[in-house]
């Protein structure tokens, strides 16, 4: 029956996409010439619209919603494809062309000149988003029904998969770490590590429900580790501030000239930075890396049938490679993305079990005694 | 290059996108979760701890079983050798007893034979004197009328017959 299924769609599907295939190949001759820079920007970056497998030119519309300067807009992304202005009240918009310095996003047209409106759009990246923030609640709420209904026994399949991973990350990344404080922030730290390892994957899916490039865009990833830097500050303790403002150094590298704590607080800085651009840059590489080992096959199409045909074989041979690579690479970039936050997060964390010898070792209990309150009043 | 500038729309939804995951899973996902894997991991810890136990219970209890079998069979021999004791002891003494009662039948047994022969001895002699009185009386009644004479005769023969004896 499963089989039948997937036979009556498959061939659904290729019926359905040969005809846009055709058109394809029929646009591709009139062009002539594979832009492959075009081309790999555009499948990196966001975009209105979604689209279509094997369809270049047809896309699922999406809801466009701007902050104009007369008030709020809310139309269909279908409304303003391939370059068409659409009117809307006394706001006209359109998306702006290769020439703009707004290239690729809509701007609202007053006077002949473009501006940009607030775009809050839901674009591809944002509906990318929303698919995987439902997966990631679907499988860990899947879990947590699990230990409700059944109790103390072991889950099987996939709710078995995704708790090994919890106890993973848990046992393997945030116990470790944060030790007593473990249980405070293991529920943002699992989040983020669950949401990233679902995005990434799921930017490895080429087709509709995959294939937004979401932890290869900045804007992603600069949330993500904002939130780590704020769980970071905001909880630090006192000895965390001490350590930045006050550090445990020699007087002259932090009185008249305060070396000691610039530095430190530019590492402070500097850490979700790296967080932000680490994930940014090791998935968008993955990406670009199977994009142009693709754009390889249409590059040599040019020189004849023979050297096109062998390229293919390398081609596809390397991007299945590469996407191998890419799984594991997902988990991995999960992971460390995970773990540093973790460490970030316990360097807030620090309790001062040396304060003792600051104030002159005169009261040797004390810190000890103080440390065990603040550790009751927090936990 | 526009790779590198963070989109404000995007910004904006992945907050909301990410408060709204982090909420769902802090309040419904990681508490049970937590919990049952934290449970279960207790669980198992006690159930590994209990095996422990009574394994040691069942091996002290093994241990405790030889040592009862051991003083049960000690037990065992120190009354088979009690009771052969006591054979021996009970046999001794009954033949001790038997021993005493035979002699004591024996005493008795002398006594009243040597009684008897007393008696007898007696009787006898009532027996022979009356005899030897009627003889004499029938002998001498005929021939002595005075009885008294006659029987002081037999008297003294009778005590010459004794002396003689």
């Amino acid at each position: 029956m499963k089989k039948l299924l997937a036979i009556i769609l498959s061939s659904v599907f290729i019926l359905w996409a040969l005809p846009c295939m055709a058109a394809e190949a029929h646009g591709g001759e009139e062009e002539g010439k594979v832009d492959a820079k075009e081309i790999i920007f555009e499948h990196l970056g966001d975009r209105y619209g979604w689209e279509v497998p094997f369809c270049h030119d047809k896309s699922i519309p999406l809801p466009i919603i701007l902050w104009g300067h007369d008030g709020l807009h809310c139309f269909m992304s279908s409304k303003v494809e391939h370059g068409r202005t659409y009117v809307d009240g006394d706001a006209t918009f359109r998306v702006a062309g290769a020439d703009s310095e707004h290239k690729g996003k809509i701007v609202e047209i007053i006077d002949g000149k473009e501006y940009r409106p607030w775009d809050i759009s839901i674009t591809k990246n944002v509906l990318g988003l929303f698919i995987a923030v439902v997966l990631v609640i679907w499988s860990i709420l899947d879990v947590a029904r699990w230990h409700k209904r059944n109790g103390y026994k072991a889950p099987r399949k996939f709710t078995g998969a995704i708790e090994t991973l919890i106890t993973f990350v848990y046992d393997g990344v945030i116990r470790p770490t944060l030790k007593d404080r473990a249980m405070k922030f293991a529920p943002y730290l699992l989040t983020v590590f669950f949401f990233i390892l679902y995005m990434n994957l799921l930017g490895l899916i080429v087709v509709f429900p995959g294939g937004a490039n979401l932890t290869g865009n900045i804007a992603v990833t600069l949330v993500l580790s904002v939130f780590t830097f704020l769980l970071t500050n905001v909880i630090g303790t006192k000895h965390y501030w001490k350590e930045i403002f006050w550090p445990d150094v020699p007087l002259w590298l932090k009185f008249p000239l305060p070396i000691m704590p610039v530095i430190e607080i530019f590492g402070a800085l500097t850490k979700p930075a790296a967080l932000t651009v680490r994930l940014f840059a090791n998935m968008l590489g993955g990406h670009m890396i199977i994009l142009v080992l693709t754009l390889l096959i249409f590059i040599f199409a040019a020189m004849g049938p023979a050297v096109a045909g062998g390229m293919t074989v390398i081609s596809v041979g390397f991007s299945v490679f590469m996407l191998l690579i890419d799984v594991l690479v997902s988990f991995i970039q999960a992971y460390v993305f995970t773990m540093l936050s973790t460490i970030f997060i316990s360097f807030g964390q620090e309790r001062g079990h040396d304060e003792g010898h600051d104030d002159g070792g005169h009261h040797h209990d004390k810190p000890v005694a103080g440390s065990d309150g603040h550790h009751a009043a927090t936990v | 290059m526009e790779l590198f500038k963070p989109d404000f729309g995007l910004i904006f939804w992945m907050f909301v996108a990410f408060a709204i995951l982090f909420f769902v899973l802090w309040k419904w996902g990681w508490p049970a979760i937590m919990k049952g894997v934290e449970g279960r991991a207790d669980l198992i810890d006690k159930g590994v701890e209990y095996a422990q136990n009574a394994k040691e219970q069942l091996d002290n209890a093994r241990k405790q079983a030889d040592s009862y079998i051991a003083e049960a069979r000690k037990h065992q021999t120190e009354i088979l050798r009690e009771a052969d004791r006591m054979k021996t002891q009970i046999i001794d003494e009954a033949r001790e007893a038997a021993q005493q009662e035979a002699r004591k039948v024996m005493e008795q047994a002398q006594l009243s034979i040597q009684q008897e022969r007393k008696q007898a001895e007696l009787q006898f002699r009532n027996e022979v004197s009356a005899l030897a009185v009627d003889i004499a009386t029938k002998v001498v009644r005929g021939e002595m009328g005075d009885e008294k004479a006659q029987s002081r005769l037999v008297d003294s023969l009778l005590d010459d017959m004794e002396k003689q004896n």
